[in-house]
C-alpha cells in the first residue's frame, strides 16, 4: 500500500518535474497554476441543488433566479481565484547560512507586473504559512521560515503558493521550485575549549601574532577585519578606516583538528567543532581548523569564521 | 496536516468580516421581521450583542446546556406562533431562528460560511412569501451584503478597508449576471417534482362566497389591485366590461349566497355571438377557486373549467399570481332553450314572510305586464324615475331589507340595488340571480392593458326570458349611469367618498395628472415583471422558444442554448483573465514575447544581464538556432543601442518582429532532455550564500 502510494507520489513528482522545472524565477501561468472547487464550494453547490428543487417545486421565478445568480457568481469566481494567481513573478533571493535545527531564511521577490493580488498563502508542509497581499505593479520582499534538520547543502522542497481569494470557493495554487540553496551548518554544541596546541607543527615558534590583549598599533583596514577592532574614532575623524592591532603570544593560537575532537560520531565531532569555533571568534582568539584533507591555516574574523564553518558543515560531502 | 496548519494561522474570524457577517444578517432577515412577532426582533438584537461581545473577549461563547435550551426555546417559540412544527411557515421561522443562533455559535471561518450560506438560503425563502419589485431590488443588496461578507473572510487579516469587499463584491455580481439570464431562460422549467406546501396566505380582501347589502360596499372602499387584463384587439368599452366571478343564487332573507353545486356541472346549451373578444387576466393569488371573464367565455387553459352557471372556474383555489387566457363572446345566448324544472324552482325560490311590501310590489308589477321583458323594463324605470341615490353610504337597514331600501331609505349601493331587483323579478316568477363581479376597469396607456381594483366590485342581476335566455340587467346603470360609463371615482364624485379611509392610495389622486401617470407607470412596470418574469414558467417559456428561436425540440433548443452561454462566458472569462498589456515598445514588446517562449524551455535572462550576455548562453544551450539567435540579437542591439534618437520607424519594427519569429520558430518545442540547468546557474540569486 505505501509502496503504491509512494511509487505514485515518485511519479508526480516527476510530472511536477517536467511541468514546472526548478528555476529562480518564474512567472505564474497556466502551465503553473492549478485549480480546483474548496469544500465550501462543494457545499454552495449542494446548497443550489436544494434551491433548484424548491425553485422547481415552487415554481417560483425568483428562486430560479437566485439559483441561477449564485451558479454564475461561482463560475465567475473560478476565473478570479485564477487571475489572483496568474501573471505573479517570483524570483528567489538569497539565503543567509543557518545552524542546524534553526529556521532557514528564504528571501522571495514577489511582482505583480499587471494587476494585484490578494490573500496569497505561501508554505511549505513543514513551516507557518504567510499571508500576503501585492498591489498593482507592486512588489515585495518577503522572508520565508524553513526549518533545517542537518548540516550540508539544503534546498526546500516545492513552496506552495496558494489563494482562495474571493470567495473561498476555489483553491489555485502552484507547487514551485525556486531553486534555493542554503548552506547549514552544523548544530552548535557548546564545549570547554580543548587544551591549546592540539595540532599543527608550528605551535612552538615564539612569535608574536594579532591576538586581542596587548594593544600595539593600527594597520590598514582589510576585509575580513573584526568590527569590532575597528578604530571608530580615527574614522569618524576622517582619517579612514583602521584596525586596531594587538599583540599576543602565539601559543594562544588554537588549532582545531577534527580527529582530536571528542564526540561519539561525526556529527557530534563536528558539531563540538562548530562550537568552538564560534566561541574563539567571539572571544577573538586566532584559531586554525584541520578536518580530513582541508587545512585552514590559522586567523580571526568573520570570513574566516564563515570558511571553517562551510567546511565543517560540507566536511564529508563532495566539495 | 497542511490543511491543519492553515487552519490554525488564522482560525478567528476577522474584525472586518464579523462587521461584514452581522451587517449581513440585518440585511437579510429585515424582509423577514414584519411577518414575525416582535420577539424575534429582540431576540436578535440580543444575539448581535453577545456576539460583539464575544468579539472583544468579554463574555464567552454559551456552553452545551445554554445552546440546548437555546434550541428548545425556540422551538417553542415557533409552536406557540404557529401552533405547528412542519409546514413552510414554520419551517422558515425555526431557520431563522437558527440563523440569529449560529451567530453565537461562530468560532472560525467554516462557522461563518455556514451563516452566510443560511443567509442564501433565507433570501431565497423570502420570495415564496413576496415577489414585488421592490423586495426582488433589496434582496439583490442582502446578496451582495452576503457576497462582501464572504470575501471580507477571504482577505488578509487586519486589512481594514470594509469597502473594499462590497466593491469586489459587486464587479462579482455583476459579471455573474449575464450568464444567469441565460440559465434564467433556457433552463427547462417542469413541474413541481412533489406537492408542496404553499405559504400560509394572509387575509385577502375580495369576493365572498355570500353577499349581504353592505358588503360589496366595503369591497369598494380598498384601493387595492384586483387584477389586471390586456386585450388582443382593442379594449371594449367601459360600460361592457362586467367581469362575472360568480353566481349568488340563494336568498335567505337577509343575504345573497353561492351555491356550489347550481356552478358544478357543464353548461347545458349555448349560443356563441358577436365577435370574439380575446383577453388575457392576470391575478394574484386569491386563496379561492373562482376567476373573472366576461359574458360568453371559453378558455383553452387546462386549469380552468367552464361551470353550468357560465363562469370560469379554476380546478384548485389560486395560491399564486395566475395568468389564464380566454375568449368571449360578448352577445352570447345562455341556456336559450329552457331550464330545467330544479333550476326554474331553484331560480324563484324566496323565503316565506320576509318583505311583504316588495311581494306585494312584484304582485302589482305582475298584474300590469303579462310580457316578462316587459315587467323587467318597467321595474328598471322604476329605479330611474324615482328618488334612489347611488352613495357608499347607505344608512343601516332592519329586517326587511328589500322593503325598506325600495320605500323608505332609498340609499344604496349596487348590492342593494341588484338584490332588490332580484327579489322582485323572483317575487313575480321570473327565474333571476345575482352575478358578483367587478364592472369597468382603468385603462393603462401605458401598457395598454385595464387595471381591475378592489373598487370596481359590482353586483348586477341576471334574469332568465325564454327564447333569449339569461340577460344582464343592472339596476344601479338607471341611478347611477355614470358608474358603468365611466367609473366608481366619477360616480361619488359629489359625495367625496371614494377611497376616503385610505388617504394615501395612489387611484384616489387620479385627477392629479403627474400623480396619476406616474402610478400607471408603475403598475406597468409591475404588470410586465408579473408576466415576463414571475410568470415565466413552462407555457411561457415554449412561446418564448417558438417566438425567438422558431422551435420548441429540446435538442435544437439544448445545442442553441449551449452556444448562447458560449457566447456569454467565453468574451467574459478573457476578459477577466485579461492579460496585461505588453509594453508599447517594439523592441520590449518582441523581447517580452521572446522571453516568455524561453522560459519554457528554462531559460532565462538574469537580471541586468545585457543582451549580448545572454545572447552567449543562449547560443550554449541552443546550438540548433545559433544563426537565428545572432540575427536576432544584432538587430535588437542595433535597434536599441546604435539608434540615436528614440525613434523607431515601421520597417525597423517590421524588420525585428520577422528576426523575434523566425527564432522562436527554430526553437525546439520542449526543453531538452540533456542538463540545461549548468548553463543557467552561472551566478543565480540564490546562490550568493555559496560565497
Amino acid at each position: 500500500m505505501i509502496g503504491v502510494r509512494q511509487r505514485a507520489g515518485g511519479l508526480f513528482d516527476r510530472w511536477l518535474k517536467r511541468r514546472i522545472p526548478p528555476a529562480s524565477r518564474l512567472t505564474l501561468s497556466h502551465r503553473q497554476i492549478f485549480i480546483v472547487p474548496t469544500r465550501a464550494g462543494l457545499a454552495l453547490l449542494l446548497l443550489l441543488l436544494i434551491m433548484l428543487i424548491g425553485a422547481i417545486n415552487y415554481q417560483n421565478s425568483l428562486v430560479y433566479g437566485v439559483t441561477f445568480l449564485l451558479g454564475s457568481l461561482f463560475w465567475v469566481s473560478l476565473h478570479h481565484t485564477y487571475r489572483n494567481l496568474a501573471s505573479l513573478e517570483l524570483h528567489a533571493a538569497g539565503a543567509a547560512p543557518v545552524f542546524a535545527g534553526e529556521l532557514a531564511p528564504l528571501e522571495l521577490n514577489l511582482i505583480a507586473p499587471r494587476h494585484e493580488h490578494q490573500a496569497l498563502v505561501l508554505s511549505w508542509p513543514e513551516s507557518q504559512p504567510q499571508q500576503l497581499d501585492l498591489a498593482k505593479k507592486g512588489e515585495a520582499r518577503v522572508t520565508l521560515y524553513h526549518p533545517t534538520r542537518s548540516r550540508g547543502w539544503f534546498s526546500p522542497g516545492r513552496l506552495r503558493i496558494e489563494t482562495r481569494y474571493p470567495l473561498g470557493w476555489f483553491v489555485a495554487w502552484s507547487l514551485v521550485d525556486l531553486d534555493w540553496q542554503v548552506l547549514v551548518y552544523p548544530r552548535v554544541i557548546s564545549l570547554p575549549l580543548p587544551p591549546l596546541a592540539v595540532g599543527g607543527e608550528g605551535s612552538n615558534e615564539q612569535q608574536m601574532v594579532e591576538g586581542t590583549d596587548d594593544f600595539q598599533g593600527l594597520r590598514d583596514y582589510q576585509p575580513g577585519d573584526s568590527r569590532r577592532r575597528l578604530d571608530w574614532r580615527a574614522y569618524s575623524r576622517g582619517q579612514g578606516l583602521h584596525s586596531k592591532v594587538f599583540a599576543e603570544p602565539v601559543q594562544t593560537t588554537q588549532w582545531l583538528d577534527l580527529e582530536h575532537t571528542p564526540g561519539m560520531d561525526l556529527e557530534q565531532r563536528l558539531s563540538h567543532l562548530a562550537g568552538w569555533v564560534m566561541q574563539l571568534e567571539l572571544a577573538g582568539q586566532p584559531y586554525g581548523l584541520q578536518a580530513g584533507n582541508t587545512r585552514i591555516a590559522p586567523a580571526s574574523g568573520e570570513r574566516h569564521r564563515d570558511r571553517c564553518l562551510r567546511t565543517l558543515a560540507l566536511y564529508g560531502y563532495e566539495q | 496536516m497542511k490543511k491543519k496548519a492553515l487552519h490554525k494561522a488564522h482560525s478567528l474570524i476577522p474584525r472586518n468580516s464579523l462587521a461584514w457577517l452581522l451587517t449581513a444578517q440585518i440585511v437579510v432577515l429585515l424582509p423577514h421581521l414584519p411577518r414575525l412577532p416582535f420577539w424575534v426582533s429582540v431576540l436578535w438584537l440580543g444575539c448581535a450583542l453577545w456576539r460583539v461581545q464575544i468579539q472583544r473577549m468579554r463574555w464567552g461563547y454559551p456552553g452545551p446546556l445554554l445552546k440546548t435550551l437555546g434550541i428548545a426555546a425556540i422551538t417553542a417559540g415557533v409552536w406557540f406562533t404557529e401552533r405547528t412544527l412542519i409546514g413552510l411557515d414554520a419551517a422558515v421561522m425555526l431557520l431563522l431562528l437558527l440563523f440569529m443562533f449560529k451567530l453565537l455559535e461562530m468560532r472560525n471561518p467554516r462557522d461563518a460560511i455556514v451563516v452566510i450560506y443560511l443567509g442564501f438560503f433565507i433570501i431565497a425563502t423570502a420570495f415564496l412569501f413576496d415577489q414585488s419589485i421592490l423586495l426582488t431590488l433589496y434582496q439583490l443588496f442582502s446578496l451582495l451584503v452576503l457576497v462582501a461578507a464572504l470575501v471580507g473572510l477571504q482577505q488578509t487579516a487586519g486589512r481594514n478597508d470594509p469597502s473594499r469587499a462590497l466593491r469586489t463584491g459587486s464587479v462579482l455580481l455583476m459579471q455573474a449576471v449575464p450568464l444567469m439570464v441565460v440559465l434564467f431562460l433556457f433552463f427547462p422549467r417542469i413541474g413541481p417534482l412533489w406537492s408542496v406546501d404553499t405559504p400560509g396566505g394572509s387575509a385577502t380582501t375580495g369576493l365572498a362566497e355570500s353577499m349581504s347589502p353592505g358588503d360589496i360596499a366595503d369591497l369598494a372602499r380598498s384601493g387595492e389591485l384586483a387584477f389586471r387584463v390586456s386585450f388582443e384587439g382593442p379594449i371594449p368599452a367601459h360600460e361592457t366590461l362586467y367581469w362575472r366571478a360568480l353566481t349568488l343564487a340563494s336568498f335567505d332573507g337577509r343575504s345573497w349566497s353561492h351555491l356550489d353545486f347550481a356552478s358544478r356541472a357543464e353548461p347545458r346549451d349555448w349560443q356563441p355571438r358577436g365577435e370574439p373578444v380575446r383577453y388575457q387576466v392576470t391575478t394574484r393569488a386569491t386563496q379561492q377557486p373562482w376567476v373573472f371573464s366576461l359574458r360568453g367565455a371559453t378558455s383553452d387553459d387546462e386549469r380552468l373549467v367552464l361551470t353550468r352557471d357560465f363562469l370560469l372556474r379554476a380546478r384548485r383555489p389560486l395560491s399564486e399570481t395566475t395568468s389564464y387566457s380566454a375568449t368571449s363572446y360578448l352577445q352570447s345566448l345562455l341556456e336559450p332553450e329552457d331550464l330545467t324544472a330544479m333550476q326554474q324552482r331553484l331560480y324563484t325560490l324566496l323565503p316565506e314572510e320576509v318583505d311583504p311590501r316588495s311581494r306585494a310590489f312584484a304582485a302589482q308589477l305582475r298584474a300590469e305586464y303579462a310580457d316578462d321583458a316587459e315587467l323587467i323594463q318597467a321595474l328598471l324605470r322604476h329605479f330611474n324615475q324615482e328618488p334612489f341615490f347611488y352613495t357608499l353610504r347607505p344608512g343601516p337597514l332592519g329586517v326587511n331589507t328589500n322593503d325598506e331600501f325600495l320605500f323608505d331609505t332609498r340609499r344604496g349601493f349596487c348590492a342593494h340595488f341588484a338584490g332588490a331587483m332580484a327579489f322582485v323579478l323572483r317575487a313575480a316568477g321570473i327565474p333571476a340571480r345575482i352575478i358578483a363581479g367587478y364592472q369597468g376597469g382603468e385603462i393603462n396607456p401605458a401598457g395598454n392593458y385595464v387595471l381591475v381594483h378592489q373598487f370596481d366590485a359590482h353586483a348586477w342581476v341576471e334574469a332568465w326570458l325564454p327564447g333569449q335566455g339569461w340577460i344582464s340587467v343592472d339596476p344601479t346603470y338607471q341611478v347611477a349611469p355614470e358608474r358603468i360609463e365611466r367609473g366608481i371615482q366619477q360616480a361619488l364624485e359629489g359625495e367625496g367618498s371614494f377611497l376616503e379611509d385610505s388617504p394615501l392610495a395612489a387611484a384616489r389622486y387620479r385627477n392629479i395628472s403627474w400623480i396619476n401617470t406616474a402610478r400607471l407607470r408603475w403598475d406597468d412596470i409591475n404588470f410586465q415583471w408579473q408576466l415576463r418574469v414571475l410568470g415565466f414558467q413552462a407555457d411561457r417559456q415554449s412561446g418564448f422558444f417558438q417566438r425567438w428561436l422558431g422551435t420548441t425540440d429540446w435538442q435544437r433548443i439544448g445545442a442553441i442554448l449551449v452556444i448562447c452561454a458560449a457566447l456569454v462566458m467565453i468574451p467574459l472569462a478573457l476578459w477577466i483573465l485579461r492579460p496585461g498589456r505588453l509594453p508599447r515598445d517594439p523592441r520590449r514588446r518582441a523581447w517580452a514575447r521572446l522571453d516568455r517562449r524561453l522560459q519554457r524551455l528554462g531559460l532565462q535572462a538574469m537580471r541586468g544581464e545585457g543582451p549580448r550576455a545572454w545572447q552567449a548562453r543562449l547560443d550554449q544551450a541552443l546550438p540548433g538556432s545559433r544563426r537565428q539567435i545572432e540575427a536576432f540579437f544584432d538587430e535588437y542591439v542595433q535597434q536599441t543601442y546604435a539608434n540615436a534618437g528614440d525613434r523607431l520607424d515601421r520597417a525597423d519594427s517590421l524588420r525585428l518582429r520577422a528576426l523575434e519569429r523566425e527564432l522562436r520558430r527554430s526553437l525546439p518545442r520542449r526543453r531538452p532532455r540533456g542538463p540545461i540547468r549548468a548553463l543557467d546557474s552561472g551566478d543565480l540569486p540564490g546562490e550568493s550564500s555559496r560565497l
